[in-house]
């Protein structure tokens, strides 16, 4: 008897790791309490504290930011410096080590087994310069904050979104010409899929749009532009993206808080979206119209 | 357009030290240069010293050679493989190299099953991504897998990654009396690279002679018998519209006895020829030229 794939093709499943969204975004900086006082002006809360690490989870709403300022000691990694940088996404998923020995077998670069900024073993692979891409699973049962994480007495574990904003996406800065390889990268290794050209969101139209295989956020690849493209290589995640059902109204509450954004003739707030000025020299954060999935 | 700065040395053309070779290759007016891995990883200060006088020499990194018999195995052999290409791939991003020389395996452990062969090298090139190098695959005349670059750039098809080409050593067309058409086949933007040399023995008869001709007998372009024909392959790859580099892969028992500086002044002409009389090519825009040649 012949393999049943010999004779047919058999599609590969749409969403092969079993995807379900971004369970947190971790920054690295050595000066935690200024992206803290960043954080909280976009909203977030401080909820909980690492017990034996420099490491604090923020939240608002669905979204969950570490914020880690202890140096690591592994290589290709980020080490924290005075301007905060994105150092890693943990994707939720159904199965954290199935997740990560596919993506291995296709061509991830496993970090060594070890307790990162978490206790747990969480698996993590490298992903774009310096940063990581964490797999986690069992969400809904327990948090793995609950184990790591001390809270913060006499804070709200759960602090509302303002103006109900939600994860969108998180936008990575390519080398030029590297947007094919990236797309391969995330469609073999996790089923990303590429939207096409005249999909655009926000009012940043450029790059290219990958859509997660859960429909729930998307990476937007972005290459150098001009003279630029002839500079040495650069690549890493830029910004963060955040979905506001009412982009006026999540910019108004935003302002009141003391965030500025960007009002240049091509950059301002719109309907569509709106872009923060540069916090500590770094950080930015996009809002884009999007209604939260379920 | 191509200038003689899209001609390379290879490292492994030259005698004596990395040092000694970087130095030569900088002095003959060279701007980019092949590393053989084994002159990094050998340097009587230890592979980050090799880095940094590959890094220090100011010559760009055409690319690091080579991987060899990569793809087709299984079980530990595989793994370990793996092992070894990841080693590689980071000692190609810290010499600043943008590509990693791949041989077709000529392992009798490696299995010929086109799928899984596939299978291994779409994992090098995912692999490759997060560096920022890319996988450039070579045929071998003695590899079961890829024998000639019409089998690799068949086999760069099936893998389907944009981060993985091919690379067409010009000596094994000539010596293998390929048909210039054959080139056609090539997908400019997926050739990754073009190496390049010459022979002086009119023809080779059989497979041993052919095997040590390539590994012992190559000469610069120019100074063999098959300057013609090769003008022709240039010529033509130029006419499909491959616009990378051309490396001197010239492997010669002679040129590892004398000083680098004599090997590397033959180069020179070998670049000129092909550069000015081959090719005739315009200059390129300045700008470009001198923003691409801008230290990093």
């Amino acid at each position: 008897m012949t393999h049943a794939t010999d004779r047919e093709a058999i599609p590969e499943p749409q969403n092969p790791l079993g995807l379900d969204g971004i369970e947190f975004i971790e920054f690295a900086t050595s000066h935690p309490q200024a992206l803290g006082g960043v954080l909280e002006r976009m909203g977030f809360r401080p909820v909980a504290r690492h017990r034996s690490r420099e490491v604090e989870l923020y939240r608002q709403g669905t979204m969950n930011v570490v914020v880690n300022a202890q140096a690591a000691d592994i290589p290709r990694t980020v080490h924290p410096g005075e301007r905060p940088a994105i150092s890693a996404f943990a994707l939720r998923v159904r199965d954290a080590q199935a997740a990560f020995r596919r993506a291995k077998d296709l061509g991830a670069w496993e970090i060594p087994v070890r307790a990162e900024a978490m206790e747990l073993n969480i698996p993590a692979i490298h992903g774009v310069g310096e940063s990581l891409i964490y797999f986690v699973d069992r969400y809904d049962e327990f948090s793995i904050y609950d184990i790591d994480f001390r809270a913060i007495p006499t804070v709200d574990p759960h602090p509302p979104a303002v103006a109900g904003l939600h994860w969108f996406g998180i936008v990575q800065y390519v080398g030029a010409d590297r947007t094919d390889d990236w797309v391969a990268f995330y469609s073999q290794i996790m089923g990303f899929r590429p939207l096409p050209h005249e999909v655009r969101f926000g009012i940043m139209p450029r790059g290219l749009l990958l859509e997660s295989p859960c429909r729930k956020f998307f990476l937007q690849l972005i290459e150098p532009e001009e003279t630029a493209r002839f500079a040495p290589m650069e690549e890493h995640l830029q910004r963060v993206g955040l979905g506001a059902p009412d982009v006026p109204a999540a910019v108004a509450a935003l302002e009141k808080r003391g965030i500025e954004f960007l009002a240049t003739e091509r950059v301002h707030a719109s309907e569509r979206g709106a872009l923060t000025k540069p916090l500590l020299g770094s950080v930015m954060f996009e809002l884009v119209k999007s209604d939260p999935r379920p | 357009m191509m200038t003689f700065h899209d001609f390379g040395m290879d490292t492994a053309s030259l005698a004596g030290p990395l040092d000694a070779k970087l130095a030569a290759v900088r002095e003959a007016g060279f701007a980019q240069v092949m590393i053989a891995a084994a002159d990094v990883v050998g340097h009587p200060g230890g592979t980050a010293a090799g880095i940094r006088a590959v890094r220090d020499s100011g010559i760009e990194v055409t690319g690091l050679e080579a991987l060899r018999d990569y793809e087709g195995l299984a079980g530990q052999m595989a793994d370990y493989k793996i092992d070894v290409a990841k080693a590689m791939l980071e000692t190609c991003a810290a010499l600043g190299g943008r590509l990693l020389l791949v041989e077709a395996s000529t392992s009798r452990h490696a299995g010929t099953d086109a799928g899984a062969i596939a299978g291994d090298l779409a994992r090098l090139a995912n692999l490759a991504v997060p560096l920022g190098v890319r996988i450039a695959y070579k045929a071998l005349p003695w590899s079961r897998t890829a024998p000639d670059f019409r089998a690799a750039a068949d086999v760069a098809m099936r893998v389907n990654h944009p981060n993985l080409g091919v690379a067409v050593d010009a000596f094994d067309v000539l010596a293998f009396g390929v048909p210039l058409d054959d080139l056609d086949i090539l997908d400019p933007g997926q050739t990754f690279l073009v190496q390049i040399s010459d022979y002086t023995s009119r023809e080779v008869r059989s497979s041993e002679e052919r095997l040590a001709t390539a590994a012992h007998f190559r000469v610069f372009p120019g100074e063999g018998a098959h300057s013609d024909d090769l003008a022709q392959v240039v010529a033509r790859l130029d006419t499909i519209g491959y616009e990378g580099n051309y490396s001197f892969d010239v492997y010669n028992d002679d040129y590892l006895q004398v000083p680098p500086a004599v090997v590397t002044a033959r180069a020179r002409r070998a670049a000129t020829w092909l550069s000015e009389t081959v090719l005739r090519r315009a200059l390129p825009v300045p700008d470009v030229a001198r923003l691409r040649a801008a230290p990093s």
